[in-house]
């Protein structure tokens, strides 16, 4: 390896140098050619002077690319005009007059340069600010962005919240609404097996029972005539037991209200119904004789 | 989601609308509801527990009156008194579960107490079903009005569980006969309307017939043949005071009380044949109120003293008819029901007419609902007769025989109760109740 080194140093180094020859030459070169170009391409020869890895690029593109002997074509055009302009001096005076041709020359490169450094400066000012200017723009999209997000995962929590809350809300109602609706059921339930009963006649013969019962323990004074309406609310227990007589709306004398509360206590207990479902607690029992 | 709720919706608002009428509908709906038409006319059971302070066999039992009116009245089924489960004399001795067993609805409880130089009697109406107390009275008394104290207290007992006034303490009076021609006699007896306490106002060996109250209950006109022709009699009975009214020539029959109590109505043959006339009691004047060739008899007044009912054979057959007082009128009739209706006689309340009526074969007494025309016939007799309203409306006495001898019955004016009075007064008729006398 070291052999190698070795061996292949010089040719490397050689072949280095000229490279980085050439690249101070086409830095000169494109220093003068960019003066008139946009300022914005000054950046670009920053990088070259500034950038040591540049060197290793070449080693690296060395093995791929053709041989370094091949001179670019730039190298030709690369070529200062002032040697080209200027005659030889032949005479004191002209000398003299070269001098202070050369001090004006002089003169004017540097204020060339100065002016090239200040506009650079201020070119470099201007983008400064603008890269500030850029990364206040960008700190405030990002801040922006931040707030946006914020706003926008406030938001969604907000959203999530009231999704959960509209849920919860609707569970309720839906918990409410199904147990209204099982009442509601039941209710028909209830309902409708009275239908069922009803439909079966066994509350008609449950009714049919009870009115000749009690019909059978009324002693009907003879004040109670066609015409007299008296209604009693009964209560009865489950084995048809009288517990309970209250006088309603009744149109009829003393002795009438005593026979129809008696007839009802008389009658106890109660006959039971065929089907216990047809069993009822409470009786309104309207006494209106037809004649 | 939503599709379900708008699915649901309709049928939930349905059940939450018929959920809302079962709401309003609420007591009736949850309540079974029974229409009740008709009752029965069984008589009501009831316990009337001997009365304290009275020893066993007492001349006047209290018990016994009131539960014997109460029985008479058709109305109510006394307990015998060998049933009675106990003997409590107040309310605060009665044990209802005890009554209930023997399945009496009612109670009545008292007691005789001395009180000053006479008697007094406290007594108490429960029911035994309800354990209501009803009724709770004391009554002055005395021994020899005794019997009159119960009569009233069953007259109490009678109203607050009937809605009428009794008519117990009322009187009836009636023709008796003893003895088989020629060897007859003939009483008009005055008795309670139980039949007992017979009091005997005129006794002859001539026929006495048609006895007849006034409206205030202290006089009585009657027929007498004590002349061997026939007169009417106006017999005060407080005094025994009598004086004939009319003996014209011919028949004098029929004799009625004006509701003012100031005429009679009578049946005269001086002019041929039997017609009606009134009699100015005070001033004896007489006023022909039919001209007809038919037989016109048994008057009976209208409630407002305009018109008359009475029997008349013009139609071919006996019917009821009535005729206006005022002159010209011609009589209408009132009855069509059967070939025979006779002998009219007047409710209390004007609205009935209690009539002989020959139905299906018998002579049978009939109650008709002026208004209607509606004829209910009460008993089921062959031969009966002279029906006579009770003051209340609630009975009617009448005649009828049994075996070829004549005895006094009552019907309850609806028909549903009927008893014959006994008698060991041989051959009895013609039954007159005493109206109620006039109040204040």
């Amino acid at each position: 390896m070291p052999g190698f080194l070795q061996e292949h140093l010089r040719p490397l180094a050689g072949s280095a140098g000229l490279h980085l020859a050439l690249l101070v030459v086409l830095a000169g070169v494109a220093l003068r050619w960019t003066s008139s170009q946009p300022p914005v391409e000054l950046a670009i020869e920053g990088y070259v002077v500034d950038a040591p890895p540049a060197v290793s690029r070449p080693i690296a593109q060395q093995r791929s690319t053709p041989p370094v002997t091949e001179p670019p074509p730039a190298a030709e055009q690369v070529k200062p005009p002032e040697p080209v302009k200027e005659p030889a001096p032949e005479r004191r005076a002209e000398e003299a007059a070269a001098a202070e041709r050369a001090a004006q020359a002089d003169r004017e490169r540097r204020e060339a340069a100065e002016r090239a450094t200040r506009e650079r400066d201020a070119r470099l000012a201007q983008e400064k600010a603008a890269v500030e200017a850029r990364r206040a723009e960008e700190a405030e999209a990002k801040r922006k962005q931040a707030a946006e997000d914020a706003a926008r995962r406030k938001a969604q929590a907000d959203e999530a919240k009231r999704k959960a809350d509209e849920q919860a809300q609707a569970q309720r109602e839906a918990k409410a609404r199904s147990e209204r609706e099982a009442e509601l059921q039941r209710a028909l339930a209830a309902e409708e097996d009275a239908a069922a009963v009803a439909r079966s006649g066994v509350m008609d013969e449950y009714r049919a029972l009870l009115v000749q019962t009690i019909e059978r323990n009324w002693m009907r004074p003879p004040s109670a005539r066609a015409g007299l309406q008296c209604t009693l609310y009964v209560s009865q227990a489950p084995g048809g037991t009288v517990t309970d007589v209250r006088l309603g709306p009744c149109n009829g004398d003393q002795a009438v209200r005593e026979s129809i509360t008696t007839a009802v206590y008389r009658a106890s207990p109660l006959p039971a119904p065929r089907d216990p479902r047809a069993f009822e607690r409470r009786l309104e029992i309207v006494f209106k004789p037809t004649e | 989601m939503q599709s379900i709720r708008a699915a649901l919706r309709p049928r939930a608002a349905l059940l939450l609308a018929a959920g809302a009428l079962l709401l309003v509908a609420g007591p009736s709906q949850a309540q079974l509801r029974l229409d009740i038409t008709q009752g029965v006319r069984d008589a009501v059971p009831i316990a009337v527990v001997p009365f304290g302070g009275q020893a066993e066999g007492a001349a006047t039992d209290v018990a016994a009156v009131i539960a014997n009116d109460l029985r008479m009245s058709g109305r109510f089924a006394p307990l015998e008194r060998r049933d009675l489960a106990s003997r409590p004399t107040s309310g605060a001795e009665i044990r209802y579960e005890d009554w209930r067993l023997l399945r009496s609805d009612f109670i009545v409880v008292g007691r005789v107490e001395p009180d000053g130089s006479g008697l007094a009697v406290s007594f108490e109406l429960h029911n035994v079903r309800t354990g209501a107390s009803l009724l709770a009275q004391r009554l002055p008394s005395s021994e020899r009005g005794l019997r009159a104290t119960a009569h009233r207290i069953a007259e109490l007992v009678f109203e607050r569980l009937t809605g009428i006034p009794g008519a117990f303490s009322t009187r009836i009076a009636y023709v008796a006969v003893d003895g088989r021609p020629p060897a007859q006699r003939y009483r008009l007896v005055v008795a309670d309307a139980d039949g007992y306490n017979p009091r005997t106002i005129l006794e002859s060996r001539e026929p006495i017939m048609s006895p007849a109250w006034s409206p205030d209950g202290q006089n009585l006109a009657y027929v007498s043949f004590e002349g061997k022709t026939s007169a009417i009699y106006v017999q005060r009975l407080a005094s025994g005071e009598r004086r004939r009214v009319s003996a014209r020539s011919g028949i004098n029959g029929a004799p009625a009380w004006s509701p003012d109590g100031r005429r009679l109505a009578l049946t005269l043959s001086r002019d041929g044949n039997l017609d009606l006339y009134t009699l100015e009691l005070a001033t004896q004047t007489l006023t022909r109120v039919t001209n007809d060739d038919a037989i016109d008899t048994e008057p009976e007044w209208s409630k407002d003293g305009r018109s008359l009912y009475f029997t008349s054979d013009r139609a071919g057959n006996a019917q009821v008819y009535r005729v206006a007082l005022d002159a010209g009128r011609t009589a209408e009739r009132v009855t069509f029901t059967n070939a025979y209706n006779a002998r009219p006689r007047l409710s209390p309340d004007g609205k009935e007419l209690a009539i002989v009526t020959l139905d299906r074969g018998g002579y049978r007494i009939g109650v008709m609902e002026l208004a209607t025309r509606n004829l209910r016939v009460l008993t089921d007799a062959r031969q009966d007769e002279s029906p006579s309203f009770a003051p209340n409306g609630a009975m009617v006495i009448y005649a009828t025989r049994d075996k070829g001898r004549g005895s006094l019955a009552i019907v309850s004016a609806d028909g549903s109760f009927q008893q014959r009075l006994s008698s060991d007064q041989g051959d009895v008729r013609d039954p007159a109740w005493q109206p109620f006398p006039p109040r204040g």
